[in-house]
């Protein structure tokens, strides 16, 4: 009876694309249900401000010092500023971020909608004829969309921060150096590519915890298991396609670079 | 404006058709048959109240009343429309007929007990702030709630949700209302306050209502007709009085806590290792199928669980005292053998 496991991963795989897409589709919606797209922004955004802050915070704090200490043999600790920006900008705002709030968020969403689920509250709905899809899922993902690449700003801006606190302190870099380097560490075009890695990855994010949502059963148990699997999937598929963006886009650079 | 619109409707439809109908509907969930050629109609106005074992399949069937879970066969209509057929968007239409307590009152978390009843409202009419409020005063207050209506529904205990989720359910001033087991969990006196308030409901609006219940005092109490439901189907139908005194050895069985009737043998072992009697498993049944093809090697004997004649009320003392022997096959588990074998 029971299916086999590469058919349940389609199953859920087209499940959750034809919820992203009808949830985005209701974009339409939106205006009716600003308020909740607002309390959800609360949640996501300026609730998980803090840990994500902290997070970037010493994420470029460890970063400075260990490529400073490698600089140093070159005598080349100057460069620090550099490394950390292009890192930062690129690659380690949006993902970092994306993972913190995949921990964050991305779980606890999943276990909200879950609950609704196995208590009837989604079925209540249905019944009532108000599609959960705009009632619940739509602002939450429109939420998450927003958050996450404003959440990747801050984020990248304080981990930045932290690798320029360490420089300073621990390596010896004076502050106008540093500035000097970084600069030269992201053009603008990095700056939007990384915007729009966050923004996947927050789409993709939020699109698997109300996926996983929607389809809990089994009461508490299932609830859990909603969450474990929201996690699970969302960190996978963000460290996966984070992979092929960045391959993307060198390969997208080298060609410009080509044509000039 | 919703008041008027009701009465129109009752103008132009017959009285005598029923509202609800299913015809020979069938489920299959996780490999059982959960309903298994469920027969049985509601007239208008009336109190409808289906009793039957836990874990039987009482949900689904109300489930499928509202296109929330399609029959896998048979025919299920609302108003004479067949609804198994619908698409999503004309089920939406057909809901708002509908306004269902589900049985934990699902009431949405991060609402309070005002903004759930609201919400019906706020999707479906364009109605003024200040006439909503009055329609959410008028339900809250029928359900004895608007003294509480700033509390969320994690302050408040199961009774009041319930009796919320019922205000939810009749915003819209619905013809059908469905109510999964509204008194349990609930003291005999609030269980009774609902009884009462599902009565008031029928006298002064008219309402059509079906009412899942394992809770007998309440049955006889809010009942125009009691259907039986056992092992996927209408057992037997008929007036609180011809429930009480059926002389089907299953009804008697369910309606007196086990104290008196019988029920099958394989519904009996059930309820020997602690489970539902009156839930057919697909393999057991086509087990029992299957030995009545094959000669009768085995010694040992089962009830049939299925009555060749189902959803009309079984003649006093036929079919049903005489049960129809039929040779075991393997049955499903080796702890429901034993049990047979015990058997004297
Ligand atoms: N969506 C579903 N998928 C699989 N099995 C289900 C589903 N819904 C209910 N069931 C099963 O159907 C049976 C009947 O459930 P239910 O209708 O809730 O019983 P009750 O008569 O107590 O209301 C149960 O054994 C349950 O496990
Ligand atoms: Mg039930």
């Amino acid at each position: 009876m029971k299916d086999f496991w590469l058919i349940k991963v389609f199953r859920g795989t087209g499940y959750t694309l034809v919820l992203l897409l009808e949830a985005l589709g209701l974009f339409t919606h939106a205006w009716k249900r600003r308020a909740a797209i607002m309390g959800q922004m609360h949640i996501i955004g300026a609730q998980s401000l803090p840990i994500a802050c902290f997070f970037m915070l010493l994420i470029g704090m460890v970063f400075a010092l260990q490529t400073g200490i490698e600089f140093a043999r070159f005598g080349q600790t100057n460069l620090v500023g550099l490394v950390i920006v292009s890192a930062m900008v690129r690659e380690l705002g949006p993902w970092m971020t994306a993972f913190v709030l995949v921990a964050r968020v991305g779980s606890s969403m999943a276990a909200e909608i879950g609950t609704m689920k196995v208590s009837e509250e989604i079925d209540a709905l249905e019944v009532m004829s108000v599609n959960p899809v705009s009632y619940v899922v739509m602002p939450r993902v429109f939420a998450y969309a927003i958050m996450g690449p404003v959440l990747t700003v801050f984020g990248t801006l304080v981990g930045i921060a932290g690798g320029a606190i360490v420089a300073n302190i621990q390596l010896g870099v004076k502050l106008e150096d540093f500035l000097r380097f970084a600069e030269r560490g992201a053009e603008p075009l990095d700056i939007y590519w990384g915007l729009l890695k966050s923004l996947v990855f927050s789409l993709c994010a939020a699109a698997v915890a109300c996926s996983n949502g929607m389809r809990t059963s089994g009461g508490a148990v299932g609830v859990g298991q909603a969450s474990r699997n929201t996690v699970v999937i969302a960190l996978t598929l963000t460290v996966f396609l984070n992979y092929l963006l960045t391959s993307f886009y060198r390969m997208v650079k080298r060609l410009v670079a080509g044509l000039m | 404006m919703a008041g008027t619109d009701t009465s129109q409707r009752k103008a132009r439809v017959d009285p005598n058709k029923p509202v609800v109908e299913f015809i020979g509907v069938r489920k299959k969930l996780s490999g059982r048959m959960i309903l298994d050629g469920l027969d049985f109609s509601v007239r208008r106005g009336e109190t409808f109240v289906i009793i039957g074992y836990s874990g039987t399949g009482k949900s689904v069937s109300l489930r499928h009343m509202v296109g929330l879970m399609k029959p896998d066969e048979g025919s299920i209509r609302i108003d004479g429309d067949e609804i198994t057929t619908m698409t999503q968007r004309e089920l939406e239409v057909l809901r708002r007929k509908f306004g269902v307590l589900f049985q934990s009152g699902a009431l949405i978390g991060w609402l309070n007990l005002f903004q759930n009843v609201e919400l019906p409202l706020l999707e479906h009419t364009k109605m003024s702030k200040r006439k909503r409020a009055e329609v959410v005063q008028e339900k809250l207050e029928l359900v004895n709630l608007w003294q509480d209506r700033d509390k969320f529904p994690s302050e408040i205990s199961g009774g009041m949700k319930k009796r919320a989720g019922l205000a939810r359910a009749i915003a819209l001033d619905p013809q059908i209302v469905l109510y999964d087991e509204p008194s349990s969990g609930l003291d005999p006196v609030i269980a009774h306050e609902i009884d009462k308030l599902i009565n008031r409901l029928r006298d002064s609006h008219g309402m059509t209502q079906i009412v899942v219940t394992h809770d007998m005092e309440s049955a006889y109490t809010i009942a125009s007709r009691i259907g039986m439901f056992y092992h996927g189907k209408m057992l037997q139908i008929g007036t609180p009085n011809e429930i009480r005194t059926s002389a089907v050895p299953e009804v008697q069985h369910f309606i007196t806590g086990g104290r008196e009737g019988a029920v099958s043998t394989r519904s009996d072992a059930a309820i020997q290792h602690g489970r539902a009697p009156g839930m057919l498993s697909q393999r057991t049944a086509e087990a029992i199928d299957a030995a009545a093809d094959a000669a009768p090697t085995e010694q040992v004997y089962v009830l049939l669980e299925e009555r060749p004649d189902d959803g009309t009320p079984a003649p006093a003392g036929a079919p049903s005292t005489t049960p129809e022997l039929k040779p075991e096959a393997e049955l499903e588990s080796t702890q429901e053998h034993q049990t047979h074998e015990e058997k004297p």
